[in-house]
């Protein structure tokens, strides 16, 4: 059982967990700001292909052009999301609605209306089915190693998924507008007491997140060769596990547990089949939070 | 607004045959019911049957196979909804003209349906519904699609005989894709061969690499592969990409030009079967293409042939049955004796005792980017 196929399967879990943490990552980062599920990141996902899918049918530019336009679309399209779902809800600047629990529930609806709309009007204009992607785009490209079978696209996510996770903790531990985002997830009034734009910081990474939610779209959307409006939902529910089980507001915590979601699928087929993966996925999730409620990674006192 | 419409044409059609009728007396009209959606989420599946059984009506009017009969095709719409199924159903067996029906197009709504039909006697033929149980209501129920009883051994043969011995099955985790991979299994070992593994996927999973590396382990001569053309395009990508140079036979649902598109270079090589063949150059397929295709501005796919060969049997059945004298009992009867009806997507009998149609399939293979009949 344990030979090179084995190898070979970590390999397929490791290139799945890292879409999931892909996912993660923008997610988990929109999370700890305002402590709120933010459930349209899937259609930012999604968002973020299609833009990229469009300018490749329409002027077929070099990728890194394409990533470029799938980044400008992300921005833009957490801006909307921002000034529409979330900023409605924070019109009340009194102590009792910013702890009010009714005010959270209600933004994680209206997160979760607009992800809805945004889909079924996706699905009106492009059909639900899935597109056609220019070959040449595909990332899907044989890379042989030894008797290992890797795609260049499996390269560009975990290359991908580095820079982003490094680029943020830069952003974040080195930057004057991760101070304040870092100051904001830990204490929002206390932030706007100390002269902290509060709206400002939540506006730059609602943009933040969903940068990162449109690349890992569009990147995942030409690995797998399959770009279409629902798309969004399956790696939105794994990247929310994973950010449960690492602990809700850690990084970190939610893009190792992406990993050990992707390898508990790959090794669940290969043991099993792929149908019991998604349960063994969740049974980790359920024990998780059995033995550590506060995730595996949770517990600190600071979010971000 | 849209049904209002409906309406008007209905109300229309009729006074135009009570104006027909009355200018020719001896003219005598009778009619097939037909229940389809022609709205809701299966609305353009509909609009294909009619398109194609207009043509075909048209075309036996004018043939004259029937001196003094006008055939009229009564359309009504099921929204894809059992019970407006019913409610068809109950209509089309109080209308006295009414000699047979055809329709509807899922087996769900078809079945529903079909309850009222087998009560009240009337001879229903689905152009789609694949539901093992739907030809098992009653001797009143007929349909013009092969099951997967007939097309899994049918591929199982076909790999079989082109040598190959241990094959790996794939499928998808649903009522379909778990009978297509059963039947094709049993006709592979009833042939001789070996199944190495058994994968059946989630709906929904875009990421085939791990059922590819566990096959790759077996080494399994070839790959059966039951799934809908989206998933069946994905998992062809990513085995060319895994490097695994088995042959994949797959069912007539990976018949799609869209299946290659999404596929591109990776379709090259994939066995699989067809009930119709759009490119065909048999004189009457390629007439039927063309005469669609200059009425509706589109080419026909295999669902609106289907449709097109349902009507041209139940036409057939009506002439059979005497036309003018026609009762609901004897086009029953003389559907239930279809032979080797030549059509266009093959050649249809219905079995005598279980009334299930026996299609030949076309044998399909993709090369450089386009089906291709094979022996």
């Amino acid at each position: 059982m344990f030979d090179i196929f084995f190898v070979q399967q970590l390999v397929n879990g490791l290139s799945i967990g890292l879409i999931y943490a892909l996912v993660a990552i923008g997610f988990t980062l929109i999370f700890g700001v305002l402590n709120v599920v933010n459930f349209a990141h899937g259609e930012i996902y999604m968002i973020g292909s299609f833009a990229g899918l469009m300018a490749i049918t329409t002027f077929a530019p070099p990728l890194f052009v394409v990533i470029l336009i799938a980044l400008a679309a992300g921005a833009l399209a957490g801006f909307g999301l921002e000034r529409l779902a979330f900023r409605p809800f924070r019109r009340f600047r009194d102590e009792a609605s910013l702890k009010s629990k009714a005010i959270r529930e209600a933004t994680l609806l209206s997160s979760l209306a607009v992800s809805i709309i945004v889909r079924e009007i996706a699905e009106k204009i492009f059909g639900s089915n899935m597109q056609s992607i220019p070959q040449d785009y595909l990332l899907l490209k044989p890379i042989q190693i030894g008797s290992l079978s890797f795609a260049d696209g499996q390269f560009l996510i975990f290359g991908l998924s580095i820079v982003m996770l490094g680029g943020l903790q830069w952003l974040l531990k080195r930057t004057r507008i991760g101070l304040s985002i870092r100051a904001v997830a830990n204490n929002p009034m206390g932030a706007a007491y100390v002269g902290i734009n509060t709206e400002r910081t939540i506006i730059a990474t609602f943009v933040i997140g969903s940068t990162l939610g449109a690349i890992a779209g569009l990147i995942v959307g030409l690995y797998q060769g399959a770009i279409f409006p629902a798309m969004g939902f399956v790696p939105g529910v794994k990247a929310f596990v994973a950010m449960v089980m690492g602990g809700l507001s850690s990084i970190g915590g939610a893009v190792v547990c992406a990993l050990i979601l992707g390898m508990a699928e790959a090794i669940t087929t290969s043991f099993f089949a792929q149908g019991w993966g998604d349960l063994v996925a969740y049974l980790f999730l359920v024990i998780t939070l059995i033995f550590f409620p506060t995730g595996l990674f949770g517990g600190g006192r600071e979010r971000v | 607004m849209i049904k209002l419409k409906h309406c008007k044409t209905l109300l229309a059609s009729v006074c135009l045959t009570l104006l027909t009728a009355g200018a020719s007396a001896q003219n005598k009209t009778i009619a097939i019911g037909y229940q389809l959606p022609l709205s809701g989420e299966n609305a353009q599946y509909g609009m294909l049957f009619r398109n194609s059984a207009t043509l075909a009506l048209d075309d036996f009017n004018k043939s004259g196979k029937l001196p003094g009969v006008t055939v009229q095709i009564k359309f009504e719409d099921s929204k894809s909804d059992a019970k407006e199924g019913v409610n068809i159903a109950r209509k089309f067996s109080d209308d006295s003209s009414i000699l047979a029906v055809i329709g509807d197009f899922n087996s769900t709504v078809s079945m529903a349906a079909g309850q009222v039909y087998a009560q009240t006697k009337v001879a229903q033929l689905s152009q789609t519904a694949s539901h093992p149980d739907f030809v098992k209501i009653s001797e009143y129920q007929f349909r013009n699609i092969n099951t997967q009883a007939y097309e899994g051994p049918l591929i199982a043969n076909w790999a079989h005989g082109n040598g190959v011995k241990k094959v790996a099955v794939v499928a998808i985790q649903n009522d379909w894709g778990q009978s297509a991979a059963n039947n094709f299994i049993n006709g592979f070992k009833a042939a001789g061969g070996t199944v190495t593994d058994v994968e059946y996927f989630n709906p929904g999973t875009r990421d085939f690499r791990s059922i590819l590396t566990k096959i790759g382990r077996s080494q399994p001569e070839a790959i059966f592969l039951g799934a809908f053309y989206e998933d069946g395009s994905a998992f062809l990508q990513q085995k060319l990409q895994m490097g695994l140079k088995q042959n994949v036979y797959a069912t007539s649902s990976l018949y799609e030009k869209k299946m290659i598109e999404l596929a591109g270079p990776a379709a090259n090589g994939l066995y699989l079967t067809s009930t119709f063949l759009v490119e065909s150059t048999e004189p009457h397929i390629a007439s039927y293409v063309k005469a669609y295709e200059a009425r509706y501005g589109a080419k026909p796919q295999q669902f609106a042939a289907q449709a097109f060969d349902a009507t041209n049997i139940m036409l057939n059945a009506i002439v059979a049955a005497g036309g003018a004298n026609a009762t609901r009992a004897k086009v029953r009867d003389a559907l239930a004796a279809t032979k080797n009806f030549p059509g266009v997507t093959g050649t249809t009998s219905f079995d005598q005792a279980t009334r299930e149609p026996i299609k030949l399939l076309t044998k399909l293979q993709v090369t450089d980017g386009k089906f291709v009949s094979v022996k």
